[in-house]
């Protein structure tokens, strides 16, 4: 009789637990990442982690399109520019934010206003080119710029500019809106455990919101690649993003998994300090080009996922050009060069980051390849947190960085790295007149012809002096339960969970 | 039964220091004679051969760069041996040194080096550790560094206890006032007999170290690439261990071979001393 009490109870445990989950599962879709955000104020962050999340709680005048290639209408429905391309006039659609208040140009330029003057800001140079902003009626705003600006559309699609509801922020405050905001984005913050999840659900107010068919999201932090792929694998998690390279082929296979790979932006390359001898002469410059295997890392740490980079313009972005005088493998050449700058046999300090496995893999292949040209590479492994100031500080001979696009533009990209910008040329100290005028000029070119033939030269110029060394190009990977679908982000990050649909 | 048998008699009897000393033998000849034994070179990579599963050619496989697994195992008790001796022998004698000082002297100097002590050890071992490497900068010298800071304070306080002991007792009374010096009756009458504690302590203690250094190279601060180390090795081979299995089980049961057999050695060392742990 017991035997049976316990099997019966059991057996009803079973049940409605397993009701439960099925009720609670329905719809709501659970993403693992491996780490947590670190705010929802918009422009206090320049994080993937939280960008990608602002994507779908916030919205933006102006979105990119799937494939990353084109503007797209976002909370402008429409904007007429200009002749002198000084002034954009922006139509609004009808839009409300979570809280069921309507979306108005006062919003939209108190957000603009926000990322261009705040202290909080970590974008202000990008919009300085912002002279003024008038609210001529609810439903129309209207830019003035200080002076022509070809990337300024592209800019307003950047998470960082996402429209904040003005009366949620003051009532909130700062410091409360970032920890709950207040937007019109497809989903809203319900709950965010610090360290662990942030759950969203559906925006019944969302001026789209027929189209979404997902009751929730949920961005839960696991942080061990392993631990967040068995989750997937067992059915813990619907999906999880980031899968390490070397798991790709394996969760091919699983017939319960689809392995989602989408182009993106990332560009990874070796940074070179200019300023420590011999690195200043170009020619040892080119030589460490071409004594890299780059192929070799994409089979070795990429497992095939990727590939070679012939420029800082990630393909398929924008002005990218394949026209630039990139160099092959060329290990015979490299030591040639070498003797004739008379560099044979330096030595030179690699700084890896520390825990970071595929920087880890690329460290220990880069160094045998240099090694087979006579140069030594002492590899130094630093904390993650002390990189950065060591880079800055030009404590290094080489490191490895990456770099996703956050705007459509080039312009963003190419001022960090070509620009003669405040960072010394994102730490390369790289200097070059003709190219740093190129680079301004740019940025005024309306024409896109003439644009696209600019940005041409500019990475044909930037290549002939190696300012740094691409290494390759690797898409998105993410890896969901069969029975996810459209799920995926475009290049730029953005991943389209308004389109999302969970069927099981 | 003659007088020449009777050491190896009793070593017979004494199958646990006998196992214990042969593992750490083997080991021994294994670094020594690393580049005649291993099969290939520890860091050469083989892009044609990489994550290979064991076989002839590769008893345990290859890593992900096409790296003889087996060949840096060997390779690995080169660094691995390194680091449990030195990481140990530094905090003995500093140890040693101070103990038996602080334990003779006693009054002031006594204290002193108490308070020093007590200071160290109100810091929890690893943090501490990591501390120290962190601003002298990863790499084995540091790691000694850092070892012979932070370990000296247990061997400090093993000798001090004995000394204390020791020098009441008669024939130290009887040597000090036959005049002889006190540095002689320290180290030539007392030392000697307060040390069988320690030497046991040491084989323990070596463990600790080697889990240690394991541990640092396994966080990125210990030995750097390419180097083959038994702790990098596992915590390379982490991202793999799904699909390679073979690149973290060897070094990790290097790790532990090596740990047991100074275990055993320490052990049956307290044993033949009478020494209670």
């Amino acid at each position: 009789m017991i035997r049976n009490w316990t099997k019966a109870a059991l057996l009803g445990l079973a049940l409605s637990t397993a009701l439960v989950s099925v009720a609670e599962a329905a719809g709501v879709l659970t993403i693992g990442r491996r780490e947590d955000g670190t705010t929802f104020d918009p422009i206090a962050t320049a994080q993937n982690t939280d960008f990608w999340v602002f994507s779908n709680v916030f919205d933006v005048l102006v979105r990119v399109d799937k494939k990353g290639a084109n503007l797209m209408p976002g909370i402008a429905e429409s904007w007429d520019v200009s002749a002198d391309a000084l002034t954009y006039t922006f139509h609004l659609r009808d839009a409300k934010f979570s809280d069921g208040s309507a979306l108005t140009s006062e919003d939209v330029a108190y957000s603009l206003t926000r990322i261009r003057d705040s202290e909080l800001s970590l974008w202000s140079d990008s919009y300085k080119i912002i002279a003024d902003m008038q609210t001529p009626d609810a439903k129309t705003l209207v830019v003035t710029l200080s002076g022509p600006s070809a990337p300024f559309l592209s800019t307003l699609a950047m998470p960082g500019a996402s429209i904040v509801s003005k009366a949620a922020m003051e009532a909130m405050g700062e410091e409360a809106f970032a920890e709950k905001p207040v937007g019109s984005g497809a989903f809203m913050v319900d709950q965010w455990l610090r360290g662990d999840r942030v759950i969203l659900k559906k925006n019944p107010n969302y001026w789209e919101a027929d189209k979404v068919s997902l009751d929730g999201v949920e961005w839960i932090s696991i942080p061990d690649d392993n631990t967040r792929m068995l989750a997937v694998q067992a059915g813990e998690l619907d999906s999880a993003i980031f899968v390490p390279f070397s798991r790709v082929a394996e969760l091919q296979k699983d017939p319960n998994l689809t392995v989602v790979i989408d182009p993106s932006t990332r560009e990874d390359h070796l940074l070179l300090n200019h300023e420590h001898p011999p690195l200043d002469n170009p020619k040892v410059r080119e030589a460490f080009d071409l004594a890299i295997d780059k192929q070799a890392i994409v089979e070795t740490v990429l497992f095939g996922q990727g590939e070679v980079a012939n420029s800082y313009i990630p393909k398929g972005a924008l002005y990218h050009s394949d026209d630039n005088g990139a160099r092959g493998f060329d290990a015979a050449k490299a030591k040639a060069l070498l003797a004739e700058a008379g560099a044979e046999g330096i030595t030179v300090n690699y700084v890896v980051n520390a825990g970071n496995e595929v920087d880890e893999q690329i460290a220990v292949l880069l160094q045998q390849q240099l090694a087979t040209v006579g140069i030594t590479a002492n590899l130094q492994k630093v904390d993650p947190s002390q990189t950065w100031d060591m880079l800055v500080n030009g404590d290094y001979d080489l490191s490895v960085m990456y770099w996703t696009n956050d705007i459509l533009d080039p312009d963003q990209k190419t001022t960090f790295v070509l620009g003669h910008d405040v960072n010394m040329n994102y730490m390369t100290r790289y200097k070059n007149d003709t190219v740093k005028q190129l680079v301004a000029d740019a940025r005024l070119e309306m024409d896109a012809t003439k644009r696209a033939a600019m940005y041409g030269e500019i990475q044909k110029l930037a290549k002939a002096d190696t300012h740094w060394i691409d290494l390759y190009y690797s898409p998105y990977i993410s890896v969901t339960r069969k029975g996810v679908e459209n799920f995926g982000q475009n290049p730029l990050g953005r991943f389209f969970l308004e389109e999302t649909v969970k069927t099981y | 039964m003659t007088a020449a048998l009777a050491p190896r008699h009793r070593l017979l009897r004494r199958p646990m220091l006998l196992a214990g000393l042969g593992l750490l033998g083997a080991f021994v000849v294994l670094a020594v004679f690393a580049p005649l034994i291993a099969p290939y070179d520890p860091i050469w990579q083989d892009s044609a051969a990489r994550l290979v599963p064991p076989s002839a050619a590769h008893p345990f496989g290859t890593d992900n760069f096409g790296r003889d697994v087996f060949s840096r195992v060997i390779w690995g008790a080169r660094v691995d041996l390194q680091m449990a001796v030195i990481g140990v022998v530094f905090p003995f004698l500093i140890g040693t040194a101070i103990g038996t000082v602080a334990g003779f002297f006693g009054g002031w100097i006594d204290a002193l080096f108490m308070r020093v002590i007590d200071v160290v050890l109100a810091f929890p071992f690893l943090v501490l550790m990591l501390s120290i490497i962190t601003i002298l900068g990863p790499g084995l010298g540091s790691f000694y560094i850092a070892m012979a800071l932070v370990g000296w304070v247990s061997y400090a306080r093993l000798i001090r206890a004995q000394i204390l002991v020791l020098k009441t007792q008669d024939f130290a009374v009887a040597a000090a006032s036959l005049g002889f010096s006190r540095g002689r009756i320290m180290f030539r009458h007392l030392l000697p007999n307060a040390l069988a504690g320690s030497l046991v302590f040491v084989m323990s203690d070596t463990v600790l170290v080697l889990l240690n250094g394991a541990a640092i190279s396994y966080l990125g601060l210990g030995v750097q690439p390419p180097v083959a180390e038994w702790g990098i090795m596992v915590a390379e081979g982490q991202g793999f261990i799904t699909q390679a299995w073979w690149i973290t089980l060897f070094p990790g049961l290097a790790i532990v071979t090596l740990a047991f057999g100074f275990s055993l050695t320490g052990d049956a060392l307290a044993d033949l001393f009478g020494v209670q742990e």
